[in-house]
């Protein structure tokens, strides 16, 4: 009775030790955050100290907004999302990378739109979320291949997918790691084939989602931020290897209970290959020239008004 | 009248403006989360044609949305005054229909219906419609006693003297029902746009929130309001303009 | 022409007491008679049996070649999109357009024909809603209280009007004046609490129509029969 009285005792005494911060995701939970829920499933951010409240984004949501008014310390923000930040003077530093390869491809059917090359988007409908970081990539790719936007068709995206189901829309935006199985199942039981049409293979890199906190925390609170991120990072890889995936599966299910298992376990190899594109890949590295692309890109689309350096944000943390 | 509506409008507008940039500057926020007002000015310069076109776009649909409500209100309010089950069955599906938010079942309505200007309608017409049909039917099946039992005694009652009677008699109720709904017909329109459509200014906001462009919603926003302000003035005055012809006033 | 009420017994829906208990009285020729009794023993009630508005009453209602009855209040109002002329004009039957212009005169209407209803007083309202009745095809008029807010010199010469206009029709006058009443009516009903009986008690008026000397000493008596009665 005394052991556990003192052990309760002690673990109010840990609780008490450990310094709380708030995490903001971009998106709700899905398979996209898996390992931001693993790190605080498995004791990781305990391990390293740190009460982590993990809370899940959405489209009225702003991570960056957030840290701005103190609610987080942490969040995810794709990379176009911290660039305009930056651009407005927003003091924001990026400390991981978590998508090394941009999730956000288009699906087509290729047995009705071949595309052998770029100039086979000529002609095509192709859907756009207007204001969305796909229309940002969409235009970039067109510009790079000198394809007028007259020649193409911009279809304006919503929440659901039954123009591109009825054909009415050639190349419809989407996730690869999250929508791409549930979508290319739907496909599939129809009896049609399906394609994924991915930007950055046709040399359009837009850096995806990545992980930012302000600079006064980096100034001000270093080792906090560097708890954090280790025990981010590992949780990242720890559930992401293959010999984890039913803990990845079960994690996820945790917390979206309403992605049927079938399609998390599918879910799952996909958003590793974007993460991790080889076994041996050291986990959120920054990919400078991918970011500076990206700058690029929103600088000729007018999406920012001078350049903002991009680099000078990308604060990896190192361990000494 | 209008002067006055819009005076309001400016003053609730720029003290809102006023207590954005109380908290932007005591807070230290960056133009990303609260823009400054230098980038509210050149947003709005930029963006004003653009987005007035769009709110007046919307101001169409939700007009037409809400003559459609009001003709259907009137239409199913004459029929639901009657006492038999027809009447009080309309009465209660009013009541549970219009618990259903707009926000549910305007996606369905714009898979079933496309992305154009009929959908955008109906969702217009529909989130003012139910409390317009409740107060028609309300005042509808509400016996006049006092004038229609003159007729009722002669055998002089027909429904469409009924109908006269009952409507002449809450003109006032009606008319401020009426304008009161418009704003109704504006919020469900814009609403509408931002789930799901591709046009309007609901639409605009939608492209800004996705951009995270505060100053593109708070141009939209006093297009909003400017644009609102002028057309319940204007249905104030239709309103004056039908009791004055009636001789209630 | 007869109007009879035989063992009429009725309580209100929901209530405890009786408001009548085999009530009997009949009215056996036409004429201006009134129904008497203090407030809230039931007279609105009973012309509302008469007129067939009430029913799940025990007892008989029997009219006698009366064949449409009326019942007018003295809260009813016109429709407020027309003036009193274009209403009297609409809602009176064209066989009895002849008296319209007497009427309007007798009633002294003559001055708010072109108004709208809420823009005349009490009393001119409660005129031009008398006239309009008075405008169309009846046997039986039952006017309750009509004429209250009306002054008695235009009271007398509209009762006096009604009295020489409609001599074969008849009529029931609700009122609360034992002075009108005991001087115009014929047949006086005095209506009476439940436990009281007979609980309607009927009444000789004195049934002044302006051709005759009215001896005050016969309008007391009849005044003072009325009292008893209650």
């Amino acid at each position: 009775m005394i052991l556990m009285l003192a052990s309760a005792g002690c673990a109010r005494d840990d609780e008490k030790s450990m310094e709380e911060v708030s995490y903001r995701l971009k998106w709700l939970f899905n398979i996209s955050v898996v390992g931001d829920l693993y790190a605080h499933d498995s004791g990781l951010f305990a391990k390293n100290g740190l009460k982590v409240i993990v809370k899940p984004g959405g489209p009225e949501k702003d991570a960056i907004k957030e840290l701005e008014l103190g609610h987080a310390q942490f969040g995810v923000a794709s990379a176009d999302q911290v660039i305009r930040a930056v651009s407005k003077g927003a003091p924001i530093v990026v400390i991981a990378q978590l998508f090394q390869i941009n999730p956000l491809h288009w699906i087509y059917r290729p047995d009705k739109t071949p595309l052998k090359t770029p100039q086979d988007l000529k002609g095509k409908t192709i859907g756009i979320t207007h204001g969305g970081n796909d229309e940002t990539i969409m235009r970039a790719l067109l510009a790079k291949y000198d394809i007028r936007e007259s020649e193409v068709n911009f279809f304006s995206v919503r929440y659901d997918y039954t123009p591109f189901y009825q054909g009415k829309v050639d190349l419809w935006p989407l996730y690869r790691n999250a929508q791409a199985p549930i979508i290319g199942a739907k496909l599939q039981k129809a009896g049609e084939r399906f394609d994924l049409m991915d930007p950055s293979k046709m040399g359009i890199r837009f850096v995806a989602n990545s992980v930012v906190t302000t600079r006064e925390m980096l100034e001000e609170r270093p080792e906090t931020v560097k708890n954090f991120t280790r025990a981010l990072l590992q949780g990242w890889q720890e559930v992401l290897k293959p010999a984890n995936e039913q803990k990845a599966i079960d994690t996820v299910l945790k917390y979206n209970k309403e992605t049927p298992e079938e399609i998390v376990r599918q879910q799952l190899p996909a958003t590793r290959i974007l993460m991790m594109p080889t076994p041996d890949f050291e986990f959120g590295k920054m990919d400078p020239a991918a970011w500076r692309q990206t700058e690029e890109i929103m600088l000729s689309q007018k999406l920012i008004p001078v350049p903002v350096f991009v680099e000078k944000l990308l604060k990896p943390v190192r361990e000494k | 009248m209008l002067y006055k509506r819009i005076y309001q409008f400016l003053i609730i507008y720029f003290i809102g403006l006023a207590a954005l940039m109380l908290v932007k500057y005591s807070l230290n926020l960056s133009d990303y989360t609260i823009p400054g007002v230098t980038e509210i000015w050149t947003t709005c310069r930029r963006y004003f044609g653009l987005y007035l076109m769009a709110v007046l776009n919307t101001l169409c649909v939700a007009i037409l949305g809400h003559l459609l409500s009001i003709g259907m209100a009137t239409v199913v309010g004459i029929i639901g005054r009657l006492t038999i089950w027809v009447g009080s069955f309309i009465r209660v599906a009013a009541y549970n229909i219009q618990a259903y938010p707009i926000v549910a079942v305007a996606p369905i309505i714009f898979i079933l219906l496309g992305d154009g200007l009929s959908s955008r309608l109906l969702i217009a017409a529909m989130i003012c419609y139910f409390p317009l049909l409740l107060s028609f039917i309300g005042i509808l099946s509400e016996p006049v006693k006092e004038i229609e039992h003159f007729f009722e005694s002669t055998r002089r009652m027909n429904w469409r003297l009924q109908v006269k009677i009952r409507a002449f008699e809450n003109i006032h109720k009606l008319i401020t029902v009426v304008v009161g709904s418009a704003t109704l017909a504006m919020v469900g329109t814009i609403v509408a746009e931002f789930i799901a459509a591709n046009a309007g200014i609901g639409y605009s906001i939608r492209i800004a929130l996705y951009q995270s462009d505060l100053a593109k919603i708070l141009v939209a926003l006093f297009l909003i309001g400017i644009c609102t302000s002028i057309y319940l003035v204007f249905l104030e005055w239709i309103g004056w303009f039908v009791k004055k012809q009636l001789g209630s006033i | 022409m007869r109007l009879e009420l035989k063992e009429l017994n009725y309580k209100y829906p929901g209530s405890v007491g009786d408001v009548f208990r085999q009530l009997n009285c009949q009215v056996t020729e036409p004429g201006f008679h009134a129904l008497f009794g203090p407030s809230g023993v039931g007279k609105t009630t009973l012309a509302k049996m008469i007129v067939g508005d009430i029913r799940g009453f025990a007892g008989e209602i029997n009219l006698q070649r009366i064949h449409q009855v009326l019942y007018t209040y003295n809260l009813e109002r016109i429709p407020g999109w027309c003036c009193i002329r274009e209403h009297l004009e609409s809602s009176t039957p064209q066989s009895n357009r002849q008296r319209l212009e007497d009427l309007v005169d007798s009633f002294g209407l003559q001055p708010c024909l072109n108004s709208r209803f809420s823009q005349l007083s009490l009393g001119q309202q409660n005129r031009t809603n008398l006239a309009r009745y008075l405008l169309q095809d009846f046997d039986l008029l039952i006017m309750d209280e009509s004429l209250a807010n009306v002054d008695e010199i235009t009271k007398e010469k509209i009762i006096l009007k009604i009295k020489s206009l409609f001599p074969q029709r008849c009529f029931l006058y609700i009122s609360h004046n034992v002075v009108e009443v005991s001087k115009f009516c014929k047949q006086i009903l005095v209506l009476r609490s439940h436990y009281r009986a007979p609980q309607a008690v009927s009444l000789q008026g004195q049934n002044f129509n302006g051709q005759r000397v009215l001896k005050e000493k016969d309008l007391e008596q009849s005044m003072l029969e009325i009292v008893n009665a209650l």
